[in-house]
């Protein structure tokens, strides 16, 4: 895998990862390295993994067999307890959809992963409301997740994932239940504010139009990682 | 991609000379192929010629001295019928591609590789169309018109990822024929 | 018909565990109702003075037996709650299923009686059940049971699932009416269905406490059993009424102040369906007016039966009246039992409705311990001021019971019964933590994927 700057550590890295569903084989011997800073799509058809991957690497299940390295510590070794910790403080997650809790206010729903840091309820929700602005759902803040159309909550859900200023922010199909013009908002906002921030942003899709907001693509298929680069 | 009707629509705007023509048209369209000048200049003859637009006399500007033409009434009927009449979709199925993976497999080449190297050269480009449609200030004919391009390619990879996992088939297709 | 009936059994057969409880858990819902109706209808056939060979003499006269037959069909109201919850099992799913049965161009009739079906018949296997039970039972205790016994027992054992089989066609009327609407929904309000059961169920027991009352005893002996009963309803009412609109106010009291996540999530979840927690409570409640009350009764009662023992102003036997105290305990006792089974039934259908929502949110960080305690504080919350107000509407009921006794012994306030409201409370807390293991399970990352 040969890139422009290929010479710092990968800030997020999987090698050789095998994981199992019952007898499904959903990775074997996949291996992908995330630089700090970078947005990477992970392409592929269904069922080539891609999910399973993410799960992987975000530290929501272990792999059978391989590692995976975040900012020199082995996530596959870590104890749960200080997983979710590190998923709290230092990744985002944005699913398909189901990630925004149906009761919360998307002001609430913000200022939840600063609530759970410990932050207090005024200062969790000035920073939410920041949050909110910045994605163009300040209007929204009070309405409840079924109240909003499937882009609004998408943006929401980018807010809850970003308000915690992670490192990584997993991204698992976010436009996937959306029309192309709010996939567009979406996945702008996303990049734009992943840039701004020096985000690394690790993108599934099976979308090619949305892999092109990536910087760099990696293709699955059948559990394990080809090489999709410009060869010319 | 009809020139003529485009630099009629163009001069709907006001009389115009053809330099000014060529920088309105890259204007409009970007990330289209720019016009040569040539092209311009050989198009608005062919104009008059047909009686669509005419002269409309010289424009000195205080530097060499360049023609302007206006359209006629002729050229707006033209240009009206032109904008209404659907453009044939896909009339022939011709696609380098496939042309392409098809001589390939005559020749005992490597379509696989092939498609994979094409594929990689589609995403390539749709990351640069996405990256000139997301720059901040990139006004809406830019956004509009790298959408076309960035669906054509989409439709391409579509077509690349199916015909790459049917290869098998289609060799053994081509192969009995 | 046939083809529905097959039908219900593909579907039925077809289907994942979790309906496979809910078939079973409604079987032995329908056999506990089938058991104690029977035994009701069993007793309330006895005219007059019988001798019968057990329970210390209690059932022998018109009045005692009646106070029984009331208690026995009381117990049928947890019955019914518990049955409510099992109808909430999969309900989401059930609803989808069914939806789709529509969509592919079933009549709205043949959806409700496919419904009716999967209702019906796991109710007939538990009437059935306690009906074979039952029935040999009797003949033993009763050489020649009369021919309205008989009948009494056809009818409950045959009314129960046909019982059934309506709420289950009833519960779905809005699938019936809009397919579409409800496989596009991803989350219904909460179905009214179980809650109209509920009302419906408790309006019958109501009736038929009334006809066996009147049919057994008659006169002013039925008067305390029956003013006792109406007493329990409608603080009973008042209670569950009460609770909806106290879940309501914690909910939006809780929502805008919470310091904690726990706290945000439990308070937001109430403040959007307070009835839902109401209609859950509902047993619970009157479990604790029965229970409080009894409480204070009894101390009250044995106060009288010590004075009356010490004048020796007692016609009976002591141990004739304390059996039946004793009776009375062991039925609130199972009433209590059957409430939380119900409770916990109803806390682990709400988990299992809500697993992908759960498991996005423990992918994200969220600690499992925080989700566990908001799961604690949505039954501990709402439950609180309502415990607190059956508690009190129990203590009434002591206090207005020793108020009747006045003059035949000292006056005591019975503070014993102020432990139950505080016992049923641990109780329901425990009951809702059987439901943490699940949690811990449901929020599996195999939840996060799609199609």
């Amino acid at each position: 895998m040969s890139n422009k700057g290929d010479t710092s550590a990968p800030l997020l890295a999987g090698r050789d990862l095998v994981k199992a569903h019952g007898r499904t084989r959903a990775l074997c011997g996949a291996s992908v390295d995330l630089r700090a800073g970078e947005i990477l799509a992970v392409t592929g058809t269904s069922g080539s993994g891609k999910s399973t991957l993410l799960h992987c690497l975000a530290g929501i299940v272990r792999p059978d067999q391989g590692s995976v390295a975040y900012d020199g510590q082995r996530l596959d070794r870590l104890p749960e307890k200080r997983l979710s910790e590190l998923r709290r403080s230092d990744f985002g997650v944005v699913f398909q959809f189901g990630q925004l809790i149906p009761e919360l206010t998307a002001f609430d729903n913000v200022a939840l992963p600063l609530m759970l840091a410990g932050a207090s309820r005024t200062e969790a929700r000035s920073r939410a409301g920041e949050w909110l602005e910045r994605f163009g759902v300040l209007g929204q803040q009070e309405l409840r997740p079924g109240e909003m159309s499937g882009g609004q909550a998408q943006r929401v859900s980018l807010a809850r994932a970003l308000v915690t200023g992670p490192k990584v922010v997993f991204a698992d199909e976010p436009t996937g239940a959306l029309d192309s013009l709010a996939s567009e908002q979406v996945m702008t906002a996303l990049t734009h504010t992943a840039r701004e921030s020096g985000t690394a942003v690790l993108l599934i899709t099976h979308d090619a139009q949305v892999a092109a907001y990536a910087d760099r693509e990696v293709r699955l298929s059948d559990g394990a990682t080809v090489a999709a680069e410009v060869t010319a | 991609m009809s020139t003529r009707h485009i630099l009629l629509g163009l001069l709907k705007a006001g009389p115009s000379h053809g330099y000014d023509l060529k920088r309105r048209h890259d204007e409009r369209f970007p990330q289209a192929r720019p016009l040569a000048y040539g092209q311009v200049y050989t198009t608005l003859q062919r104009l008059v010629r047909d009686g669509l637009a005419e002269v409309d006399g010289t424009d000195a500007d205080g530097g060499p001295e360049r023609t302007l033409y206006r359209s006629t009434q002729a050229g707006a009927h033209e240009l009206a019928r032109w904008a209404g009449e659907i453009a044939a979709p896909a009339p022939f199925v011709a696609n380098e591609i496939f042309a392409k993976v098809v001589v390939s497999i005559l020749a005992d080449g490597d379509p696989a590789a092939y498609l994979r190297a094409q594929r990689a050269a589609h995403m390539e480009r749709m990351r640069e169309l996405t990256a000139v449609k997301t720059a901040p200030h990139s006004d809406l004919a830019t956004v509009l018109s790298a959408d076309y391009a960035l669906n054509h390619l989409d439709a391409d990879l579509r077509w690349i990822n199916t015909t790459a996992a049917r290869l098998t088939h289609l060799t053994a297709e081509v192969d009995t024929a | 018909m046939a083809t529905d009936v097959r039908l219900a059994w593909e579907l039925t057969r077809g289907s994942d565990r979790q309906e496979w409880w809910r078939v079973g858990l409604t079987a032995a819902g329908a056999a506990l109702a089938t058991g104690f109706a029977l035994a009701a209808v069993a007793l309330a056939s006895l005219r007059g003075y019988r001798s019968v060979p057990f329970g210390h003499g209690l059932l022998n006269s018109p009045g005692e037996r009646s106070g029984v037959i009331v208690s026995l069909l009381l117990l049928l109201v947890p019955v019914l709650g518990f049955l409510g919850q099992c109808a909430r099992i999969g309900a989401v799913h059930r609803d989808r299923r069914l939806a789709g049965l529509r969509l592919a161009g079933a009549t709205p009739a043949q959806v409700r009686r496919i419904a009716a079906l999967e209702t019906g018949l796991a109710c007939l296997a538990g009437s059935l059940l306690a009906t074979a039970v039952a029935v040999p039972v009797l003949l033993g205790l009763w050489s020649s049971p009369t021919v309205p016994a008989w009948a009494g027992l056809a009818l409950v054992a045959l009314g129960v699932p046909v019982l059934g089989a309506a709420t289950g066609a009833l519960a779905l009327r809005r699938v019936v009416a809009s397919p579409l609407g409800w496989v596009r929904r991803s989350r219904p309000s909460s179905g009214r269905g179980p809650g109209l059961l509920f009302v419906g169920g408790v309006l019958a027991v109501l009736l038929l406490a009334l006809v066996a009352v009147a049919n057994t005893a008659g006169g002013d002996r039925a008067r305390v059993p029956l003013t006792a009963f109406a007493l329990v309803l409608v603080v009973g009412g008042g209670t569950v009424w009460l609770a909806g609109g106290t879940s309501l106010l914690v909910g939006r009291l809780l929502a805008g102040r919470a310091r904690s996540a726990a706290t945000l999530i439990a308070a937001e979840r109430l403040r959007d369906d307070p009835w839902a927690a109401a209609r859950t409570h509902a047993a619970v409640l009157l479990v604790t007016i029965v229970g409080t009350g009894f409480v204070g009764i009894r101390q009250v009662f044995l106060a009288v039966l010590d004075a009356m023992q010490r004048d020796g102003s007692l016609s009976m036997r002591r141990s004739f009246y304390t059996t039946g105290l004793d009776l009375t305990a062991a039925a609130i006792l199972v009433a209590l039992a059957i409430t939380l089974s119900g409770l916990a039934v109803g806390t682990a259908e709400s988990l299992a409705n809500r697993r992908r929502g759960l498991a996005a949110q423990v992918a994200a960080g969220v600690p499992r311990a925080v989700l566990g305690r908001a799961l604690l504080l949505e039954t501990a919350l709402p439950l609180a001021p309502a415990v607190v107000l059956a508690g009190t509407g129990g203590m009434a009921i002591g206090v207005w019971y020793g108020s009747l006794t006045a003059g035949r012994a000292a006056q005591t306030v019975p503070y014993a019964a102020l432990l139950v409201p505080v016992g049923v409370y641990v109780c329901c807390l425990l009951a809702a933590a059987t439901s943490l293991p699940l949690l811990r399970r449901s929020v599996h990352p195999a939840e996060l994927r799609y199609a």
